[in-house]
């Protein structure tokens, strides 16, 4: 967006030291839930224990992101662009983490799952939504990089395809549930690693939104698109007959 | 390529402060200045709504000060100076020839970057301008001294030594007794040409506390290089640059999301 450079170079550098911490944030995210996913499906204990460690990285980062915005702040009393990219920082920062939080999350759901027989087809439909959420959150961080507002939109609107896998996703761990109750446990650990999945797909709209503004100073105009409806899914329950 | 502000953004601008309700005082309308032949200002346009601040930046040069002495034709002092189009104060054109140009200075007052305090007594710089202009009893004046210093943020600090000399006061006082002396003679629309370069924080600060409460009673127009002060102190914002009117918009939107690059580059330092 910007064409000039700052006069004072240290301040330049300042912003792109900034813009190189968020990009190696994002870059520990997608590794976090790439092998959080990996994780839950092959059950590799390694794996997930890992992925837990990466976790402590990204906060570390978002604590640097932050004392530097604040020390930014007060020595540049940056305007419009820079201050929209300052506070862009500290915002995709914090959806960053809440990602790599999520993503842990979910690897220590592996870990507890080891050893259960998995049922291949909700398997295979989680990683397909956890590949889904990888796939925006690095469209959404190449649109950061690059200051692209439109490619940031088209994260924003391909959220409710996560939503609505989502929705599927839950009724079929409920029928499996109702089933078998032996298999509540995995299925519960299943739920809500695709609950953090959908988490992650709406951090990583979160950030869409933010690059839009970043880029041309007003917020989407367009009403956010809510697919999850699984709060409201009434669960029937079959009464047995004697 | 003209620099000149996009009508579309100049009919926004004036659509934002209609809709705020806000009064032209002052209306400046295809005003270009030359110093011989040389033209420094081209095709400016613009309004002064009353009772707000409106501050002027860009960078050396650009126009600033020569603007702002358009607006209470202190330029005619000097030969080989002279503006053309109109500058309308209340709906009269102050360019016209027929304009009383004391009466205008009184109307319009001047706060310059250094200090001018008369060398006189701190009663008698106040004093001196109002005999002028009115005819007042000793204690009117006495009374209009006193209003004048308070409105000027000074009263309570010279209030036990009127008789002691302008030049006595430290700088930041010397430039709120200006002040003062600017305000005693009931101006409407009160010109301050950088008026905290010379000064120290703490007098920069109380200066611009001051200009927030002015504005209640005056419309005030303010040249500043300080992006900062100008962000803090002003509802409107004027950016210049070779001479012409660049962008002009509400302050917020000026500093926070400016509609042209130029504008962007220059209050993020990217200028040059």
């Amino acid at each position: 967006m910007d064409t000039h450079e700052h006069i004072v170079r240290s301040y330049e550098e300042e912003l792109s030291s900034l813009n190189n911490k968020i990009a190696k944030m994002g870059g520990l995210a997608e590794q976090v839930l790439g092998q959080s996913i990996d994780a839950l499906e092959g059950r590799d204990p390694a794996l997930a224990g890992m992925t837990i460690q990466q976790d402590e990285a990204i906060d570390e980062l978002e604590k640097e992101i932050e004392e530097q915005a604040i020390v930014m702040i007060a020595r540049r009393q940056p305007m419009a662009y820079d201050l929209r990219q300052i506070m862009a920082a500290l915002r995709i920062s914090t959806d960053l983490e809440r990602i790599g939080d999520l993503g842990k999350n979910i690897a220590k759901r592996a870990l507890a799952v080891v050893g259960e027989q998995q049922p291949k087809q909700l398997m295979l439909g989680l990683k397909h939504m956890g590949e889904l959420a990888l796939g925006q959150l690095k469209e959404v961080l190449d649109a950061y990089i690059e200051r692209d507002a439109d490619r940031a939109l088209k994260v924003w609107y391909k959220d409710e395809e996560i939503d609505a896998m989502y929705n599927s996703l839950f009724r079929e761990l409920l029928t499996y549930m109702m089933e078998d109750p032996r298999n509540i446990g995995l299925c519960t650990h299943l739920l809500f690693g695709a609950k953090n999945i959908e988490r992650i797909g709406d951090h990583a709209t979160n950030i869409a939104e933010t690059v839009y503004f970043l880029v041309h100073g007003s917020a989407i105009t367009d009403q956010r698109p809510k697919g999850d409806n699984t709060s409201s899914t009434p669960v029937a329950l079959k009464r047995s007959a004697g | 390529m003209s620099l000149a502000i996009h009508t579309d953004v100049k009919e926004q601008a004036i659509a934002a402060a209609t809709a705020e309700k806000l009064e032209e005082k002052v209306a400046v309308r295809r005003l270009d200045f030359y110093y011989g032949d040389y033209r420094a200002l081209a095709d400016n346009n613009f309004n002064l709504y009353k009772n707000t601040v409106t501050a002027f930046i860009g960078p050396s040069g650009c126009g600033k000060s020569t603007l702002l002495r358009i607006l209470n034709r202190i330029y005619d002092l000097y030969p080989n100076q002279r503006a053309e189009g109109e500058v309308l104060i209340d709906g009269e054109n102050i360019l016209s020839p027929s304009q009383d140009v004391n009466l205008l200075r009184a109307k319009v007052g001047m706060v310059f970057q250094k200090p001018t305090p008369f060398p006189m007594t701190i009663y008698e710089n106040i004093a001196f301008g109002i005999r002028l202009y009115e005819q007042l009893s000793k204690a009117e004046l006495d009374a209009r001294v006193e209003d004048s210093l308070r409105r000027g943020a000074l009263w309570e600090e010279v209030k036990d030594k009127l008789d002691a000399s302008g030049l006595s006061l430290s700088g930041g006082q010397q430039q709120r007794l200006c002040i003062a002396r600017t305000v005693a003679i009931r101006p409407e629309v009160i010109l301050l040409d950088e008026p905290c370069s010379a000064l120290d924080p703490i007098s920069t600060a109380k200066i611009e506390e001051l200009i927030d409460v002015l504005k209640r009673d005056y419309t005030i127009a303010i040249v500043t290089h300080n992006m900062q002060q100008a962000a803090r102190t002003s509802d409107y914002t004027a950016f210049m640059y070779l001479g012409e009117l660049v962008e002009f918009d509400n302050t917020t939107q000026i500093f926070t999301n400016p509609r042209l690059e130029r504008t962007q580059d220059y209050i993020t330092g990217r200028f040059g």
